[in-house]
C-alpha cells in the first residue's frame, strides 16, 4: 500500500513542474490539411500527413503537442513558422486501411495522463483532447483489376475465334 | 523488418559525428528513404525521414532541415522539408515524411538531411550530422509511365469503336447471304 | 449443314467459277484494297494514343507500315476468297437453283439452256458474295488479334517505332502466310 501512495507522489512530482509550467491553450482554433498516399506505386508503405496551426485564445506559442491515432502515441513535430506542426504516420498498407481516422491531440498535461492510463491498462478513450482532426484515407489505387489490353486481346480472339469456327463450316 | 532497420542503422552510422563511446549522451541516426516503387515525373514523391536516438540521453532541439530539393525540380505538396522537434527520448524514434512533385523527368542524385541537435539540455554547442541518402534515383517521363501504366480505358473504347465497321459490316453482309441460303433442305419432308 | 449428295461441280461449272475467282474485277479488287487499307490504318490510332508515339515524328513509319500492311492483308483477303468460293458454291447450290428456278418457273420463252446459264451465274454471284464478304471479316478479325498480341504482349517493353514497325509487320504477314498455306 505504502509503495503505492509512493508511486504516486512520484508521479505527482514529476507531472507538478509540467502542470505548473504548460498552460493549457484556451479554446484552440485549428486549420488543418491532409495527405494520404492515393496509389500504389508512389509509395510501398501508405503514409498519412497532417499539417495544422493552431491558434490559442490565450495567444499560447509553441505548445508542444502530442497525437493519439490508431493506437500510436507520436510527438507532432513542429515546421517552419510558429504555431504550425505536422503529423506523419507511414506504414505498411496492410496496417493503415482506408477510413476516418480519428487524431486526437494531448498537451505536456494531458499527454502524462495518456501515458499514465496507457501504462495501467486502462480505456484512454476517456481522456479529453485538446481538439481533434479527422483524417479521411480513401484508400490506395493499386491499379486496375484487368488490364484493357488484356479485355482487348479477350475481345479479338473471341470475336476471331467465331470467325474461325465459321470458317471451318464453311470449309467442311 | 527489425533487422532491416538494425542494417540501415550500422550502415549509416558513420555519417554521424561520434562524439565517444559513452552512453551518457543523446546520439542521433537519421535515415531517409524514398518510398516510391516508380518515380514519376508529375507524380507524387514520398520521402520518409525517420530520427532515432540511440544514445542513452534525451535530445535536444532537433532540427532536420533537407535542402537537397531543389525548387526548379520539384514542388512540395505535403509536409515541411524543415522539421523540429523539442526533444526525442533516448531508444525511442519518430517519423517525418513530406511529399514533393517532380517537376521534370531523368536522373537526380538524392543526397542527405541535415540535421543538428543539442546533446543535453545545458549544452550550448549543436550537434551536426547528415541523414542517410538515398543515392541516384531516374524519374520516368510522365509520357513514359502512361504508355506502359495507364489503363487507356477511353483510347480502347475509340479503338472498338473504329473496328467494330471493318468486322461488322462484311460479317452483316455475309450473314443476311448465308441464312438465306443455308435453310435446311425442304426434301425430307 | 449440307445434309444432300456430295456434288461434284460440272467441268463447265468449275470453269466458270475459277475464271470469276482469279481475275479479281476491277470492283472487288477496290474492295479489298479499300477494306485492308483501313484496317491497316487502325493500328496507328493505338500506336499514337497508347503507345504514345508522335504523328508526326513517325508519319514515315506509319506510312510504310500502312502501305506494307494493306498489300498483305488485300493478298490474304483475295487467297482466302479464293478458297471459300469453291466451298460456298457447293453448299449453296441447290438453294440458289431452287430459287432460280422458282423465279424462272413462269418464263416461258427462255430456253433450259439459258435458265441453267442463269443458274450457274447467280451460283457464282452468291458464292462470290459470300466468299469475299466472310474473307474481309474472318481475316479483319484475325488480323486484329495477332496485331494486339504482338504489340501489347510479344512486343510490349520494346521501343514504340519497332513494335509498330514489327507488330504491324507481323500481322499483315502472318496474315498473308495462313491464306496460303490453308490453300490444301
Amino acid at each position: 500500500m505504502t509503495s503505492i501512495v509512493q508511486a504516486l507522489l512520484a508521479v505527482s512530482l514529476v507531472l507538478l513542474p509540467v502542470s505548473i509550467y504548460g498552460d493549457t491553450c484556451l479554446a484552440p482554433q485549428v486549420k488543418s490539411q491532409s495527405y494520404s498516399t492515393p496509389e500504389a506505386i508512389v509509395s510501398f508503405d501508405t503514409v498519412l500527413i497532417v499539417e495544422f496551426s493552431l491558434t490559442c485564445k490565450n495567444n499560447l506559442k509553441n505548445v508542444n503537442l502530442y497525437a493519439d491515432v490508431a493506437g500510436r502515441t507520436i510527438p507532432a513535430t513542429r515546421i517552419g513558422e510558429p504555431n504550425k506542426y505536422q503529423i506523419s504516420i507511414t506504414d505498411e498498407p496492410k496496417k493503415l486501411p482506408s477510413g476516418a481516422y480519428e487524431i486526437r491531440f494531448f498537451d505536456e498535461e494531458g499527454f502524462a495522463l495518456l501515458r499514465k492510463a496507457q501504462r495501467s491498462g486502462e480505456s484512454t478513450s476517456s481522456l479529453k483532447p485538446l481538439f481533434t482532426i479527422t483524417l479521411n484515407h480513401p484508400g490506395i489505387w493499386s491499379g486496375p483489376l484487368i488490364q484493357s489490353e488484356f479485355v482487348a486481346a479477350m475481345t479479338a480472339i473471341i470475336v476471331w475465334w467465331m470467325a474461325y469456327t465459321q470458317r471451318g463450316k464453311l470449309l467442311a | 523488418m527489425k533487422l532491416w532497420w538494425a542494417a540501415l542503422i550500422l550502415s549509416f552510422g558513420c555519417f554521424l559525428p561520434t562524439f565517444g563511446e559513452e552512453e551518457s549522451e543523446a546520439r542521433l541516426l537519421v535515415s531517409k528513404n524514398i518510398l516510391n516503387q516508380y518515380l514519376v515525373e508529375g507524380k507524387d514523391l514520398t520521402v520518409e525521414y525517420k530520427v532515432f536516438n540511440v544514445g542513452g540521453k534525451v535530445a535536444f532541439d532537433v532540427v532536420l532541415n533537407d535542402n537537397s530539393f531543389p525548387q526548379s525540380s520539384f514542388t512540395p505538396v505535403s509536409g515541411s522539408l524543415k522539421a523540429t522537434w523539442e526533444r526525442i527520448t533516448p531508444n525511442s524514434n519518430v517519423t517525418h515524411a513530406v511529399i514533393l512533385k517532380p517537376l521534370k523527368s531523368g536522373y537526380f542524385n538524392f543526397t542527405s538531411a541535415d540535421v543538428s541537435y543539442l546533446t543535453s539540455e545545458e549544452s550550448k554547442e549543436r550537434t551536426f550530422g547528415y541523414s542517410s541518402f538515398p543515392g541516384e534515383g531516374g524519374i520516368v517521363p510522365q509520357r513514359e509511365f502512361d504508355r506502359r501504366f495507364s489503363p487507356h480505358v477511353l483510347d480502347w473504347l475509340v479503338f472498338a469503336f473504329m473496328t467494330l465497321p471493318s468486322l461488322g459490316i462484311p460479317y452483316l453482309l455475309w450473314y443476311s447471304s448465308k441464312s438465306k441460303y443455308d435453310q435446311p433442305k425442304p426434301k425430307k419432308n | 449443314m449440307a445434309g444432300g449428295k456430295q456434288n461434284k461441280l460440272s467441268r463447265e461449272e468449275e470453269l466458270l467459277l475459277q475464271d470469276f475467282s482469279r481475275n479479281v474485277s476491277t470492283k472487288s479488287s477496290a474492295l479489298f484494297y479499300g477494306n485492308a487499307f483501313i484496317v491497316s490504318a487502325i493500328p496507328m490510332w493505338l500506336f499514337w494514343r497508347i503507345h504514345q508515339m508522335d504523328l508526326y515524328q513517325s508519319a514515315v513509319f506509319f506510312v510504310i507500315g500502312t502501305i506494307i500492311s494493306t498489300y498483305l492483308v488485300a493478298f490474304a483477303y483475295k487467297n482466302v476468297k479464293f478458297i471459300l468460293k469453291h466451298k460456298i458454291a457447293l453448299k449453296r447450290e441447290d438453294a440458289v437453283a431452287r430459287e432460280m428456278m422458282k423465279k424462272l418457273a413462269d418464263d416461258k420463252r427462255m430456253t433450259k439452256k439459258e435458265k441453267d446459264e442463269r443458274v450457274l451465274w447467280k451460283k457464282n454471284e452468291v458464292a462470290d458474295y459470300e466468299a469475299t464478304t466472310f474473307s474481309i471479316f474472318y481475316n479483319n478479325a484475325l488480323y486484329l488479334v495477332l496485331l494486339i498480341v504482338a504489340s501489347f504482349f510479344i512486343l510490349k517493353n520494346f521501343n514504340p517505332v519497332f513494335n509498330y514497325s514489327l507488330s504491324v509487320g507481323s500481322a499483315a504477314g502472318l496474315l498473308a502466310l495462313f491464306s496460303t498455306s490453308s490453300k490444301a
